[in-house]
């Protein structure tokens, strides 16, 4: 049953339509990830309503496909102008602006387009080779395990945000807590609906998202229009490295391959963690340490090879558990949501089709991002030279009629422009909005989880310790909190002495 | 304004599927009829729509334009219809039955009644049915009976939500049997199904259609369809009501327009509707669908929608008097 829906997927991938949208989508991908300050997020976002009408197929594929071209588009202003275009290029402006700056700009972005073409490949295998195995773990999912599953989703929240802990928690809590707006699932009662028969069904996440994500970045792009832009030198040498280079390159894209995938497995971490951690490994297992940070391929290599591993790594989490692995893959859930299918173990079984073919579609858009990254990547300069405040008017236009399309409903429209304005406070305040989006999925799974159990258990708790994988994930949780507390400090405290002195 | 008239255009292009136009006899009332549909575009209702409007709009000679207003259990586009739409027999909608009426008969803010309507035909009925994962030790709707006999309110029945038609056939069936199961509420068919097959409750009530496949796969066992005869597809399953339990319950779609529209329209409406019981196309377009035809029009559609509402009062009454008391 599982291989023939592998090949289902395949197949449903494998359409003309198909391939047009993915293409498409890798080359506009590339152009947003090329503009600094568009993050692939919120390309996603943007999109994702006008992808409502296609198939799922065509849908997922489209979404997978801007995902991966961003990826690597992040790189393309990172090296022409030291600015990276997403925030998992940051490590690549390291050694790419230095190349560039010596007339190998071209080189540079080369190997980081084949780096992120071989971390992409490893990452859609991995996928493919976990999710049978995840698969066969999902009829053990009861509601005990999805309560617990959420839990532990939720204590993640604090790592997701970029610096301040408290600050992750606050937005995480703002998510749990609009969460309830909408009718309460045991008792059909409304719940912070004021009467007001349009958020009966709660609040749509995709509203909210296209809100917190695209317009404080229009209105940022608006603030900033005055600044001169930095306007990026032309390539002059040639793209496609040399065989030999790359031979060379071949463990150390592997092994940040690998870092990519590991770090994406962790809900939570995303493609900036991932290619910092690639790259100060790489640069560990150099042998000549001086030339990092002058201009060393290898530092290009490695952290574009891992951000692009992330992909597939992020989405494992995602698709066999329902708890997205970063920002990016919460757009991708969502997308999924749309089409009728639930987070959580039944998109593996059910819907198995549908998430074979996103898992597909990763690996298709690996292919087309070489073949686009190297036609494209000189016209995509021309992209950093469009005016900012053209580019946020765009932005919000989109906004609006992506939140009214989902429900045709001009409510959504004001709720949307409401997230909107409140996440541009948030943005002035240095709180992310991610932990906020994963507040707002998990908390109905959380909600329905804990009530369910309790009907099933008898209103004991001791449901909830009978679950051997129940048992486990709460365990993990709680761990979680307590690194995060004195006492395990105080517990590690010893050891990181010993380790000094040793 | 011309970023409205954009909108409204792009908008427009998304959502609006319309039906091809064959013209034979007219429509009196308007040039076209507009569909408003409660549920997203691809869900149970717009499955209907697509199906059955094509014959309709043979008859009647006019086209029909879909709007799609999901939210709130379809009460976002059922209360649109009844206190927004013009009341002369160019706006209809697509009515599930029993979630027209749970809607406002558990909640207070949801505003209309069941008398704001014009019912003109229900199209087709899912059948509720009782289903366990396949090694469970109830293997007869009796097995299950006599164990919740034994230990009242603890063996979990799941269902697909509150209010929803599965809660509802629940609901009645206790009622009827005497006996009281612990519901468990999922968001959705699917979820309660997954729930039972893993052993996480102990049985869950569907709709033949939303398990019909598990069935067959040999993972979820039928105890009994909540259906007035046996299934064609289901030969082997029982209904309720050769075990002496008299329900009959599922869930029903079908169309309505707002109360007071003109007699004349009115009854061409129901005429086309009347039309498809004969139309061979058509049945066996719905069978290719797995849809169970089950049509009934005008009057008899009216008195259906009482009949529902009398018992939907009745058991939320009940329901609330037990949560009362507890």
């Amino acid at each position: 049953m599982d291989t023939s829906l592998v090949m289902t997927g395949l197949t449903n991938v494998l359409t003309l339509t198909n391939i047009a949208f993915v293409v498409g989508g890798t080359l506009l991908g590339l152009f947003v990830g090329t503009m600094p300050g568009l993050s692939a997020t919120m390309a996603l976002a943007l999109l994702l309503p006008l992808t409502f009408t296609f198939d799922p197929a065509t849908g997922l594929s489209m979404l997978a496909s801007i995902y991966v071209g961003a990826s690597y588009g992040g790189s393309i202003a990172a090296i022409l102008l030291k600015t990276p275009g997403t925030p998992a290029a940051a490590a690549t402006v390291l050694d790419g602006y230095p190349l560039s700056q010596q007339g190998q700009a071209g080189k540079a972005l080369g190997i980081s387009l084949f780096a992120s073409f071989f971390g992409g490949l490893m990452s859609g295998a991995a996928l493919l080779l976990a999710a049978p195995l995840l698969g066969s773990l999902v009829v053990e999912f009861g509601p005990v395990e999805l309560f617990a599953i959420a839990v532990l989703g939720i204590t993640i929240i604090g790592s997701l945000a970029q610096g301040s802990v408290i600050n992750g928690l606050f937005s995480g809590a703002l998510g749990l807590l609009i969460s309830i707006i909408g009718m309460d699932l045991t008792t059909a009662t409304p719940r912070m609906t004021f009467n007001n028969i349009n958020l009966f069904s709660g609040v749509e996440f995709t509203i909210a998202l296209i809100g917190l994500f695209s317009i404080p970045q229009a209105l940022t792009l608006i603030e900033n229009a005055h600044r001169d832009n930095k306007v990026a030198s032309r390539i002059t040498d040639r793209l496609v490295p040399r065989f030999a280079e790359l031979k060379a390159l071949m463990p150390n894209i592997l092994r940040s391959g690998g870092i990519g995938i590991a770090t994406g497995l962790i809900p939570g971490t995303g493609g900036d963690t991932a290619s910092w951690f690639a790259y100060n490994e790489a640069k560990r297992f150099a042998k000549d340490k001086s030339r990092f940070g002058q201009g060393d391929i290898a530092g290009v290599a490695a952290p574009e090879a891992a951000n692009n591993a992330v992909v597939g790594g992020a989405l494992i989490p995602t698709i066999a558990l329902g708890i997205p692995g970063s920002s990016s893959t919460a757009i991708l859930l969502g997308a999924l949501m749309v089409h009728g299918i639930l987070p959580g173990p039944n998109l593996l079984t059910e819907h198995g089709d549908v998430t074979y073919t996103l898992i597909w579609a990763v690996m298709l858009s690996t292919v087309s991002l070489l073949i686009v990254g190297l036609l494209f990547t000189k016209a995509s300069v021309s992209v950093t030279k469009i005016p900012d405040g053209f580019v946020a008017c765009a932005i919000i236009t989109l906004c609006i009629i992506g939140s009214f399309a989902i429900n045709n409903r001009i409510f959504d429209v004001g709720l949307m422009l409401a997230f909107g304005l409140f996440g541009y406070w948030l943005k002035k305040a240095d709180v992310s909005p991610a932990p906020m989006v994963i507040g707002l999925i998990l908390g109905p799974v959380m909600e329905n989880g804990f009530h369910q159990s309790m009907l099933i258990g008898n209103g004991s708790y001791g449901v909830f310790l009978e679950s051997p994988i129940a048992v486990v994930l709460l365990g993990i949780a709680l761990i979680s909190v307590l690194q995060a507390t004195p006492l395990f400090r105080w517990l590690r405290a010893p050891f990181k002495r010993r380790l000094k002195h040793g | 304004m011309r970023l409205k008239t954009l909108t409204a255009a792009l908008v427009a292009g998304i959502t609006v599927s319309i039906t091809p136009m064959m013209a034979s006899a007219d429509y009196s009332a308007a040039e076209e009829v507009k569909v408003l549909i409660g549920f997203k575009p691809g869900g149970g209702s717009d499955t209907l729509a697509q199906l059955v409007q094509p014959y309709l709009s043979e008859s009647l000679g006019v086209n029909f334009v879909n709007e799609y207003l999901p939210g709130a259990a379809g009460a976002i586009a059922w209360t649109r219809l009844t206190t927004q739409s013009p009341k002369d027999g160019s706006v209809i909608s697509v009515t599930n039955t029993p979630m027209l009426m749970t809607n406002y008969v558990m909640n207070d803010a949801i505003s209309y009644r069941q008398d704001d309507f014009t019912p003109l035909a229900n199209v087709v009925t899912d059948p509720a049915i009782i289903v366990v994962s396949n090694d469970s030790p109830f293997k007869t709707f009796a097995d299950l009976k006599q164990a919740a006999e034994k230990k009242p309110g603890t063996v979990t029945v799941g269902n697909s939500g509150v209010g929803g038609d599965d809660h509802f056939s629940t609901l009645l069936v206790e009622n009827k049997a005497g006996i009281e199961f612990k519901k468990v509420p999922f968001q959705g068919d699917s979820p309660s199904a997954t729930a039972a097959m893993g052993g996480k409750i102990d049985a869950s009530f569907n709709n033949v259609g939303t398990v019909y496949n598990q069935i067959e796969a040999g993972n979820l066992r039928a105890l009994a369809v909540l259906a007035n005869e046996r299934l064609d597809i289901l030969p082997d399953v029982p209904t309720l009501k050769e075990q002496g339990i008299d329900v009959v319950a599922g869930s029903s779609r079908g169309y309505s327009a707002p109360a007071g529209i003109p007699e004349e329209a009115r009854k061409q409406l129901v005429a086309a509707f009347d039309k498809l019981a004969t139309n061979e196309e058509f049945l066996a377009e719905a069978k290719k669908r797995a849809l169970n035809v089950d049509l009934v029009t005008g009057q008899e559609y009216d008195q259906m929608f009482q009949d529902v509402e009398s018992q939907v009062k009745e058991m939320w009454a009940n329901m609330e008097a037990s949560d009362s008391q507890k």
